[in-house]
């Protein structure tokens, strides 16, 4: 189905990205490639700038430094419209199931149907139940979201990025503070989106358990860079001190993290 | 000896953040005024805000603002008149100029800044803290991954709102004040109503002034509580902070502009105001 041409360059890349907040430098030289339908988690401790590289993706951060490019199209230096036909091919779940309080579910996902998609308000209402159909919600399609547990919570934030048929789907945190079943719902969501839809995602995640089952390679962010990249099997042989403390969870060892 | 380089970098250090401080206000200022632009660009896109948020946030500024702004006007135009009655009776006992000079006033001057003063506290907090939550929880960024733009669609509303009823509250809190004052120079100092409720002093350019002092409040307010709002911080306590800053900050706004009104009035007008 995917053009071969296309799917044989990686579909997104960091070249020696560079990002600091006010002086305190976050990311220092970040490269990474991430191939067409693949799963790619992006794990590290918590503050190491995970949420701010996948955030460069799609315009709401700006490097200081380095490139990004896109489906063979340099995008760090687009400007906010610039990145309007980016985002609709690039969808993002945040860390909070970030749902706008103010409307229901179904408007939640009908508004990027809307805006981005080019519905009319009729149109993007009726697909928007289907979306919600999709995850199991379509009983509390009318529901605002403060009425709804973190898990349906979620679940409808995943609804209202895939409403749009997103290529990339960049998932912050999908299963940070779901129960284990929820969590395990959302892993194989990911996963088909790259088997059945050809959708490549990109995954921040702690959660060890979703790392080592459903991710076709992981990236490790180290102070600043990548430390190490590999799929599951190739983390776990790893001879780095610092890999083999995080992903065994060991409260000492060689890693730096600031703060503690 | 020693210690001259630690006494200079020092030095240079402090020189250097005062620098950077500065350079950050300068920026702040910037992007305020890039705010209100993009504001006015938005009143033109229709499209661009939800449907029904103009007339919901009238309702939210204006309707729940009523009693406050009633209220307190009210209050202010009992002291500000009884007051100025009890230094007439030391001086000379005649309160013939107390209402004639009190509408003038209220028309040019306390109607619309006492309501904007008022608005600036309650208006500015309730929008710096409700953008200021969408923006700590990622529902800002969420808007532009859904194609909005946050401005259109947050700032513009409540700025039109907002626009509409400081101008509707300054009308309703002038007019109570001036009864509020008439009442209380009636029953505590015996002044006739008709000679209270004079308004051959108010010409047309009092009335001008005052809504163009209450125009550029109502369009201050929501553009300085939202762009605090839109640059809260961290968790909950940055929109703590947001809050805070946009209450400060409008307030500000409005005494300055008041301000700045008042001279190019005088400036412009003279003897006649
Ligand atoms: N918009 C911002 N302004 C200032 N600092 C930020 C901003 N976003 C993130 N940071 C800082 O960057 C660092 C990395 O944040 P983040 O990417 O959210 O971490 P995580 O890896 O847990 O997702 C943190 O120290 C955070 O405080
Ligand atoms: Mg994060």
């Amino acid at each position: 189905m995917k053009d071969a041409k296309a799917s044989a360059g990686p579909v997104i890349e960091f070249r020696s990205v560079a990002k600091a907040f006010g002086g305190k430098p976050v990311l220092k030289d970040l490269s990474l490639a991430v191939g067409r339908g693949e799963v790619m988690f992006i794990i590290g401790t918590s503050g190491v700038g995970k949420s701010v590289t996948i955030k460069h993706l799609i315009g709401l951060l700006r490097v200081d430094a380095g490139e990004i490019w896109f489906d063979g199209q340099r995008i760090d230096q687009l400007d906010e419209r610039g990145f309007y036909p980016v985002r609709r091919r690039v969808g993002m779940v945040f860390q909070n199931a970030t749902l706008f309080d103010s409307m229901t579910l179904t408007e939640n996902v009908a508004l990027p149907l809307r805006k981005l998609g080019g519905l009319r308000m009729k149109a993007a209402l009726e697909q928007a139940r289907v979306r919600l159909g999709e995850v199991h919600l379509t009983e509390f399609a009318d529901r605002y979201p403060a009425e709804l547990s973190d898990g349906m919570r979620k679940r409808a934030a995943i609804a209202r990025t895939l409403a749009t048929d997103p290529e990339v789907v960049l998932f912050d945190e999908p299963t940070t503070g779901l129960d284990p079943v929820s969590a395990r719902r959302i892993d194989r969501l990911i996963r088909e989106l790259a088997d059945h839809r050809g959708a490549t995602a990109i995954v921040v995640s702690h959660d060890l358990t979703s790392i080592f089952t459903i991710a076709d390679r992981i990236a490790f962010v180290y102070q600043g860079g990548i430390r190490a990249l590999g799929t599951p099997a190739e983390l776990q042989a790893s001879p780095d001190e610092v890999v083999q403390q995080f992903i065994r969870g060991k409260s000492s060892g060689p890693m730096e993290t600031p703060g503690f | 000896m020693s210690d001259r380089p630690g006494i200079l970098a020092s030095l240079t250090d402090r020189i250097t953040r005062v620098g950077e401080g500065a350079i950050g206000t300068v920026r702040a200022a910037f992007d305020l005024v890039v705010l209100f632009l993009g504001t006015l660009g938005g009143l033109f896109r229709r499209a661009g805000r939800p449907r029904g948020a103009v007339v919901e946030q009238m309702h939210i500024i204006g309707n729940r603002s009523v009693v406050f702004v009633a209220v307190t006007l009210g209050f202010l135009g009992m002291v500000m008149v009884y007051q100025t009655c009890l230094q007439f009776n030391k001086v000379t006992g005649d309160f013939s100029q107390v209402g004639v000079q009190f509408i003038r006033l209220i028309v040019s001057d306390f109607a619309p800044t006492l309501t904007g003063m008022m608005l600036a506290t309650r208006v500015g907090a309730g929008i710096a803290a409700e953008i200021g939550s969408m923006k700590v929880t990622e529902q800002i960024d969420a808007l532009r991954m859904s194609g909005v733009l946050p401005v259109d669609y947050l700032i513009v509303p409540r700025f039109m709102a907002s626009v509409v009823m400081t101008v509707a509250l300054t009308v309703l809190g002038g007019a109570i004040m001036w009864l509020a004052g008439g009442l209380t120079a009636q029953y505590s100092f015996g002044v006739n109503p008709n000679i209270f409720y004079d308004l051959s002093l108010v010409t047309g350019v009092h009335v001008g002034l005052g809504l163009v002092k209450s125009l550029s409040y109502g369009m201050a307010i929501p553009v300085v509580a939202g762009f605090c709002g839109l640059r809260a911080k961290g968790s909950s306590e940055g929109v703590g902070w947001a809050t805070t800053a946009a209450v400060i900050g409008a307030s500000f706004s409005v005494i300055v502009l008041d301000f700045i009104w008042s001279i190019l009035g005088f400036m412009i007008f003279g003897g006649s105001l």
